[in-house]
């Protein structure tokens, strides 16, 4: 018990530790969901509109709500509407394009997985800075500067997040 | 609601006594029914089984029957049109769906040969309240489309038909069962009082420009049947619509849907209406084919001023809706569903608890950049969807409605008792486009 008090005091009194945990956890969440999301999509369910009372209203209308949820068919790697600028770019061949749409979400689930496990701590980081180095190409070729400018906001989290792994004391592989 | 006296509504002792005449009945009359026989069993029927004719069988009729043949239990035994085109149509369209018709040309004929419960009219106008009088005497429940009638007495006589006869009559103003219209009126204009105040309405019917219907030669009535039914001549026969002795024209093929919607939100009479409109595009065509009207409705607030137009001659301005506006939000509605809109203002209260009860939905609706092009410009109004649906034929509600009744379940929701109370402050607007003045509406006018 004295060990753990002692070692949670150590890390307390570290800045560099308690802010790279703060990058990791930011870093590795922000990774995570974004894949995860673009695994979600919407259905349209038709049910019976219901009063106050939670029964059929009388009208009998019948309406349609509209659910999020969340299937391997869902994928998509790339918004629409982003994909289908990129489509117009002839800088950007369909090919790669579709091959990047495809590793994309993958892509950032494993690098925020990691981060959050502690597993290959640096090597997530770096690949996921390269990720977002590859947005930005992307984003440059359709003129989005503020995209741009919160993709060079990642890349910056992630060097640093780099620069202070070194201070790192909870991961499984480093 | 007030309803129409039902003391008379068929029993299921009355269906069975009808099924087994019908049986009989059936045998004794398919030979009648101009060389069609009977080649194809009827279908089973069941003690539960409604016996109804359709009386004219032209575009609104076929329309009816493709929305009836939806509906169980509901046995189409005849079809009557003068038009042997039509009515061979309807037969085999019938026979397809497994029911043996016979075809007739005189209603009075049909009535005497067959044992029915109820009629579907959908002939023109001017024969509206003839036939629907002849069939409510002879103990038939009745649905007729809109307009009742070409002339106000007619329609008069019609309602007063039905409460001699104690039969159910329900006119076609279909969009009084249509669910989304309900929805709008009773759970968000009078339960959730979303528009506040209603200080105005517009609707418009715009269809683009359309020439008189054809016919095929090898189908063209003998002048002395035409005379007969009171048709001039073929011509006349196809597009009775245009012409003044036997119908409206398109304020009230048109606008009788919408200004009934008028009177149905707002729930009072109107007190007076003015109008304009002419023959200014089509030659030849005796009604119409442009009209405008402003109606003011006496609301317990103050005047409430609804505009009308239709135009024949143009498809664009939006099509056909009906827009209610009041201090808090404003319903655009329209039997199609993508012209259906509410709109809320920036300072009433939040709608979200209702788009968490899918009363509403978030709607895609992108209001208008909010950069004034004008000092005086209001702040744009938020737009959500009515999320709900109708998975039927536009009309099926309404008829189920009526065949429910008929059955002695629930009310007509377009009793035409209501339906005249509607339809009494149509009639004047050809008067008043004529008269080029203000014509106030007065009580007498409403009265049967």
């Amino acid at each position: 018990m004295k060990i753990i008090i002692q070692s949670l005091s150590a890390i307390y009194q570290s800045p560099s530790i308690l802010s790279f945990w703060l990058l990791r956890l930011w870093l590795g969440f922000r990774a995570l969901l974004t894949g995860i999301e673009k695994f979600s999509g919407y259905k349209i369910v038709q049910e019976p509109l219901l009063d106050e009372t939670g029964n059929p209203d009388i009208t009998g209308a019948i309406v349609e709500v509209k659910y999020k949820f969340y299937a391997l068919a869902n994928y998509h790697g790339l918004p629409e509407a982003l994909s289908a600028n990129f489509k117009k770019e002839p800088l950007l061949h369909p090919f790669l394009l579709n091959a990047y749409a495809t590793v994309l979400g993958p892509l950032l689930l494993l690098t925020g997985g990691c981060l959050l496990l502690g597993l290959f701590t640096r090597l997530s980081l770096y690949v996921m800075g390269l990720l977002y180095i590859s947005l930005t190409f992307g984003l440059i070729m359709i003129n989005q500067n503020d995209g741009i400018a919160a993709l060079a906001v990642h890349v910056g989290l992630c060097a640093y997040a780099l620069h202070l792994s070194v201070h790192n004391k909870l991961e499984i592989v480093r | 609601m007030k309803q129409a006296n039902f003391g008379s509504l068929l029993t299921r002792r009355d269906f069975m006594a009808r099924s087994a005449l019908l049986g009989a009945g059936t045998l004794l009359t398919s030979s009648w029914a101009f060389g069609e026989t009977q080649t194809k069993p009827i279908a089973a029927a069941s003690s539960n089984d409604i016996q109804i004719a359709i009386v004219g069988v032209g575009a609104q009729g076929r329309i009816l029957m493709d929305a009836l043949l939806q509906i169980p239990n509901i046995r189409v035994r005849a079809v009557c049109d003068i038009w042997d085109y039509a009515r061979k149509y309807a037969v085999n369209k019938l026979k397809q769906a497994g029911m043996e018709a016979t075809g007739y040309i005189d209603i009075e004929e049909m009535l005497q040969k067959e044992k029915l419960d109820a009629v579907v009219i959908a002939t023109p106008d001017f024969w509206h309240a003839p036939h629907t009088n002849l069939c409510l005497k002879a103990g038939l429940h009745v649905y007729c489309e809109k307009m009742m009638s070409n002339t106000v007495e007619g329609a008069r006589s019609m309602v007063r038909t039905m409460r001699e006869t104690g039969k159910l009559l329900q006119i076609g103003h279909q969009r009084r069962s249509n669910p989304r219209y309900m929805h709008s009126l009773f759970n968000l204009i009078q339960k959730g009082n979303l528009l506040g105040k209603m200080t105005c309405a517009s609707a418009q019917w715009n269809r683009a420009v359309a020439e008189d219907v054809g016919f095929p030669k090898a189908y063209e009535i003998p002048a002395a049947t035409l005379s007969r039914f009171g048709f001039k001549d073929m011509h006349q026969f196809r597009n009775w619509r245009w012409f003044r002795d036997l119908s409206g024209g398109p304020i009230s093929d048109l606008g009788a849907h919408q200004i009934d919607i008028f009177n149905w939100y707002f729930g009072v009479r109107p007190k007076s209406l003015m109008a304009s409109g002419g023959t200014d595009y089509y030659q030849g065509r005796e009604h119409y084919d442009n009209v405008m009207v402003v109606y003011e409705y006496p609301l317990a607030h103050g005047t409430a001023r609804a505009f009308y137009q239709v135009q024949t001659t143009t498809s664009s301005g939006g099509g056909y809706f009906e827009l209610f506006n009041g201090d808090q939000g404003s319903l655009q509605i329209s039997e199609n569903p993508r012209l259906t809109k509410v709109y809320r203002e920036t300072t009433a209260p939040s709608w979200e608890p209702l788009v968490e009860k899918h009363y509403l939905a978030k709607s895609a609706y992108v209001a208008p950049s909010a950069e004034k092009v004008d000092s005086r410009e209001s702040k744009p109004p938020e737009g959500f969807e009515i999320p709900v649906v109708l998975n039927k034929k536009l009309h099926q509600p309404h008829l189920e409605n009526f065949f429910d009744v008929v059955r002695g379940k629930g009310q007509l929701t377009c009793a035409a008792d209501h339906a005249f109370e509607s339809e009494a402050s149509i009639f004047p607007v050809n008067a008043a486009v004529e008269a080029r003045k203000v014509i106030d509406l007065t009580p007498e006018m409403f009265a049967v």
